[in-house]
């Protein structure tokens, strides 16, 4: 009942683990699939190994509400094939979120995550402390990327969306223009948290992207405005901690949702959304998720008045 | 503020232990502005230098009234500036986080605690603990040469009618001469089969040591409690550095502490860790 298809990609259930949480080694997504997560997407893989920005790296401000600034640490395509393959032979469906430093090397690590068995790439535009957020913030460039990947690519291809702009929806139309199948909004928001005793910023990397609860409303608003002009799917992605926000995003027109942060408080949380919302369905007659997405548009809400 | 969260404090104090290991002192009350969470032996926290590193650290003590201590052995850059570090000095702390090591209420049961160089810390925060039980212990403190046995002091402090200390030198310059596996298993032998089932072993230290002590605790059907390390970012269950193959454990999350049912089950233990690209590598 809680069975999700985008683009041809057919999940479970809607719970897709976000990029950047666990996605490092087979054996934990085992455990998250087990406990009734829908598909993984990878921590961003790149073309060469990285280390990333030195700790503090990731931090919590308030409760369920993280800082991080890890910085595409990642240990490589040519390494991280091997673990695909691992992931690949239990059966997990797999989002491989790439970057590269240009277009070529977005393809070229796109392809190969691809022939390792990955079953849809996840393209990684808009990390807010690192280079490539340029792309991100950039409508050309993001349609040109998504072009290219998607001539290439026989597999779904999601573009991950940078809310850090003044008009998220020219960028996410881009991505739909460009080709893409799907859109994850939202990546973090950039922010900072200064140590009073100290006086310094506390990320190593002094700024960094904001996670969790603090970011849920902002999630749902850029997935509302969204859903007004795209016509490819938009995954929802942001500070989901209860089946509630899950509901709240799929009514502002999600077709799947992101969960990330949330982790930190156990993995058991799969488990408990996947119950809420199936309690939710049942309670409400209802077959599918599909049947609420985007229902919160249907009523008008009052325009701004004139001046008198 | 929760346990994930970063609270700056002066360092009260600095203590030397032996050659290249200082303990530090710091109050968590003070630091912590409400929401201060009572710590366990076995949990550990991530210390922050301001402008170096934050990197993970058992606790090696903690009192009723908040003072926390880590006890460092300066290797890498990040230990090397907490030795540089003054009284007074601020510090960044998150915890405690992690498990913790699990005492019986049994007071037939023997404890064995096998610790390794540094690997001492959480093996003497948890001593501690069980003083306050009345359980029966044996420390084995083992260590490269004399120069790097530390908490002699503490030890003698004990009371011995429910406590030995046993030092173990590879070289033997100070207590036997041998590793610590090896000391635990000629102690292991001199107890008698119907006293075997009520030991239980406790033990930090290098991970290849801590995997001898495992093998000699299957050997004898002894009950253990392992501590291992891993490279972490966040300390909290996000970032999956730490987790180990084929269950998937983290060690942040679901450890430090493991017991014997997942020791036996872990491959990738006393053989592969992951590096900071999360690339997983073998052992040192």
């Amino acid at each position: 009942m809680l069975e999700v298809n985008i683009s041809g990609l057919k999940l479970n259930s809607p719970l897709i683990l976000a990029s950047g949480i666990l996605g490092v080694s087979y054996s934990t997504m085992l455990r998250l699939i087990n406990i009734g997560i829908g598909a993984i997407t990878t921590k961003s893989i790149g073309p060469k190994p990285r280390k990333g920005f030195k700790n503090p790296s990731i931090i919590e401000l308030y409760p369920g509400t993280f800082l991080n600034s890890v910085g595409l640490g990642n240990p490589g395509i040519d390494n991280f094939i091997s673990e695909i393959k691992e992931i690949k032979s239990h059966k997990i469906p797999l989002i491989v979120s790439v970057f590269g430093d240009s277009n070529e090397t977005y393809l070229d690590v796109a392809l190969k995550a691809q022939n390792a068995g990955a079953d849809a790439i996840e393209i990684n535009i808009s990390c807010p402390h690192a280079e490539i957020s340029s792309i991100g913030i950039d409508k050309d460039l993001t349609f040109k990327i998504t072009k290219l990947l998607k001539k290439k690519l026989s597999v779904p291809l999601f573009v991950k969306l940078n809310p850090n702009v003044t008009n998220l929806s020219e960028i996410a139309l881009a991505a739909e223009n460009g080709g893409a199948d799907g859109v994850v909004a939202i990546n973090t928001l950039t922010a900072i948290k200064i140590d009073i005793n100290t006086k310094r910023p506390i990320l190593s990397h002094g700024s960094g992207g904001l996670s969790g609860k603090a970011i849920h409303p902002i999630a749902v608003k850029k997935v509302y405005d969204l859903y007004k002009v795209l016509n490819i799917p938009i995954i929802g992605c942001g500070g989901i901690d209860s089946w509630e926000d899950v509901i709240e995003l799929f009514l502002a027109g999600a077709s799947a949702v992101q969960i990330g942060t949330a982790l930190y408080n156990g993995l058991e949380i799969i488990q408990e959304i996947n119950n809420g919302l199936r309690n939710y369905l049942n309670k409400n007659n209802l077959n599918s998720l599909n049947d609420i997405k985007g229902l919160a548009h249907q009523f008008k809400t009052q325009e701004v008045p004139e001046f008198d | 503020m929760t346990e994930n969260t970063i609270k700056t404090m002066k360092i009260k104090d600095i203590t030397n232990e032996c050659k290249g290991v200082k303990t530090i002192f710091f109050n968590m009350i003070e630091g912590n502005h409400g929401g201060y969470i009572i710590p366990k032996a076995g949990q550990f926290v991530m210390v922050w230098v301001p402008g170096v590193d934050e990197v993970p650290m058992s606790l090696s003590s903690y009192d009723d009234k908040g003072n926390w201590a880590i006890t460092v052995k300066d290797v890498g850059e990040c230990t090397n500036a907490i030795h540089n570090l003054k009284i007074g000095d601020f510090i960044g702390i998150r915890g405690p986080l992690g498990n913790n090591f699990i005492l019986p209420n049994d007071s037939s049961k023997k404890l064995i605690l096998i610790g390794g160089g540094i690997g001492m810390a959480p093996l003497k925060c948890l001593s501690l603990e069980i003083m306050k039980k009345n359980l029966e212990f044996t420390i084995i403190e083992g260590a490269k040469f004399s120069e790097e046995i530390m908490f002699i002091n503490d030890f003698q402090s004990f009371d011995h009618e429910y406590s030995e200390v046993i030092y173990s030198t590879d070289d033997g310059s100070y207590g036997l001469k041998g590793f610590a596996s090896e000391t635990f298993e000629s102690l292991v032998k001199n107890y008698s089969k119907s006293e075997i089932p009520n030991l239980i072993a406790y033990t930090c230290g290098p991970e290849k040591m801590i995997f001898k002590v495992f093998q000699i605790c299957e050997k004898y059907s002894i009950k253990l409690q392992a501590s291992l390390e891993r490279i972490m970012r966040c300390g909290c269950g996000l970032c999956g550095l730490c987790a180990v193959d084929p269950l998937g454990l983290l060690v942040c999350k679901d450890g430090p502490v493991f017991d014997s049912k997942n020791l036996r089950q872990m491959g990738d233990f006393g053989k592969y860790k992951r590096d900071f690209s999360g690339k997983k590598i073998p052992l040192d």
